[in-house]
């Protein structure tokens, strides 16, 4: 059983103490630690291979790290049960959406596994949040990557939940669903939810974060607030980082 | 519990739809279990051999093989799109994600079965009615234990490369007692002879049908952790 830890002893809803994740002689996360306010927007940039999914994958409960602590909203990752998992939303470039199902089918069906309140009325809801009511009878298959993508947040944030992670989201999209995604992001956050973002999209990641994250070879090198940053010369900082 | 049982039921009704729009999943069992039988049909001589002693063979083959398609089919669901990741995050129990696929591959088996059996019936002339209500009882705990294991290692083999030949490899050898037991039970049956006079074979495939969800309930936790 889970146990809330107290919240007066920490401002943080995310607290990453240590992480550490070894797959046999090749070390993915090698003792991250960080914290996080609630709802800031956090962006985790980095190469491929750094150990951004891996750090996604434990923080959401899909991976056991191999040390190393991570609470979310007071809940223990590693004990990973239904509580921690009604707070968190995750959304990847794949959908997690049955393509044979209709979009209202889909939604109805996740409604239902996370058991809440009238399902149909809140699968309704977040269809039109997505703006696709008018194809919710259409089978997700038939949907384009945009809009597959806008359905994945609604199937994501059907049970409101107060933590989202988002591992690579822009993956595969054009100008226009990646100005939707941004702008559906965008409302999520002035909603006061907390996002942690892994992107090779920096232009994107950089827009909606309140701090950022560089990570390479399972480590963080760099964890700043998004005011201490130069934006115009990011991009060449980046890879003055990555280089060191 | 209820809530336990809500998600069962909201797996199942999941699976249901899909097979309702795709039919891939009945029609391909149908179809290589209807080929089974017309394969061995035409390769007895039934005038030779006894049908009530060749032919429980050729039926539980028939299911057999057919059903391995099923079993593979079922999680192969879950992996495209990566759906399996959507229900692992949902605050689901484990096991409510193994009897949900559970009872969908079982009703799925059952509903190939029925069909088959009258074409079974028709082929090896063999009249089943007489002895229909102990074959059903026989089939339904063969294929519970059949179902029963083999969700478990669909769920296993759903993340390999080799998955398409790792679920035979995994599940045969550990079917081989249930389907014995199956295959001597439906003998009997098509010879006259009453359940009771089978205690044994019942007891056997029973007890299999309860070891193999026990494991699975054990188990599923570590398969499903990538």
């Amino acid at each position: 059983m889970n146990e809330q830890t107290d919240p007066s002893s920490s401002h943080s809803i995310i607290q990453v103490r240590d992480l550490r994740k070894d797959f046999g002689y090749l070390q993915a996360l090698s003792g991250v630690s960080f914290d996080l306010n609630k709802g800031e927007f956090l962006t985790i940039f980095g190469p491929n291979g750094a150990g951004k999914t891996t750090l996604i994958k434990i923080l959401t409960g899909l991976m056991h790290p191999t040390s190393g602590s991570a609470i979310i909203d007071g809940f223990d990752v590693l004990e990973c049960d239904a509580e921690l998992r009604n707070q968190i939303g995750v959304i990847s470039h794949a959908t997690c959406l049955y393509p044979d199902l209709t979009a209202l089918e889909n939604l109805l069906f996740y409604a239902k596994l996370y058991c809440l309140d009238d399902p149909e009325e809140r699968a309704n809801e977040s269809i039109k949040a997505a703006g696709l009511q008018l194809r919710r009878h259409d089978q997700v298959r038939t949907y384009s990557r945009g809009m597959q993508q806008r359905m994945a947040i609604a199937r994501a944030t059907l049970h409101n939940p107060s933590v989202l992670f988002l591992d690579e989201p822009f993956t595969g999209l054009d100008l226009r669903a990646t100005n939707a995604l941004k702008d559906q992001l965008h409302d999520l956050h002035i909603d006061k939810r907390t996002i942690i973002m892994t992107t090779h999209d920096i232009s994107c990641g950089l827009e909606m974060c309140d701090r950022v994250a560089i990570q390479n070879k399972g480590k963080f090198l760099l964890l700043e607030s998004i005011d201490r940053i130069d934006l115009e010369n990011f991009e060449h900082f980046y890879t003055e980082v990555l280089e060191k | 519990m209820n809530r336990y049982f809500n998600q069962v039921k909201a797996i199942v009704w999941k699976d249901f739809i899909t097979e309702l729009k795709t039919r891939e999943l009945f029609s391909s069992m149908f179809i290589f279990a209807l080929l089974v039988i017309v394969i061995f049909i035409f390769s007895i001589d039934l005038s030779i051999v006894k049908a009530s002693e060749i032919g429980p063979g050729v039926l539980w083959v028939a299911f057999l093989f057919a059903g391995t398609i099923g079993l593979n089919r079922s999680f192969m669901l879950e992996k495209e799109n990566d759906c399996l990741q959507g229900l692992l995050l949902a605050p689901v129990d484990r096991t409510a994600l193994y009897f949900g696929k559970l009872i969908s591959n079982f009703v799925f088996l059952l509903i190939m079965e029925a069909f088959i059996l009258p074409i079974f019936m028709i082929f090896f002339n063999v009249d089943l009615i007489p002895h229909l209500l102990p074959l059903i009882y026989v089939i339904f705990a063969g294929t519970l234990g059949f179902c029963a294991i083999g969700t478990l290692l669909s769920s296993l083999s759903a993340n390999l490369k080799t998955r398409d030949i790792m679920l035979p490899i995994l599940l045969y050898p550990l079917i081989i007692p249930i389907i014995i037991g199956s295959v001597r039970m439906t003998g009997q049956i098509l010879m006259g002879e009453p359940l009771s006079n089978m205690m044994n074979w019942i007891s056997l495939v029973l007890c299999f049908d309860v070891i193999y969800i026990a494991i699975s309930i054990m188990m599923i936790d570590f398969v499903l952790e990538e």
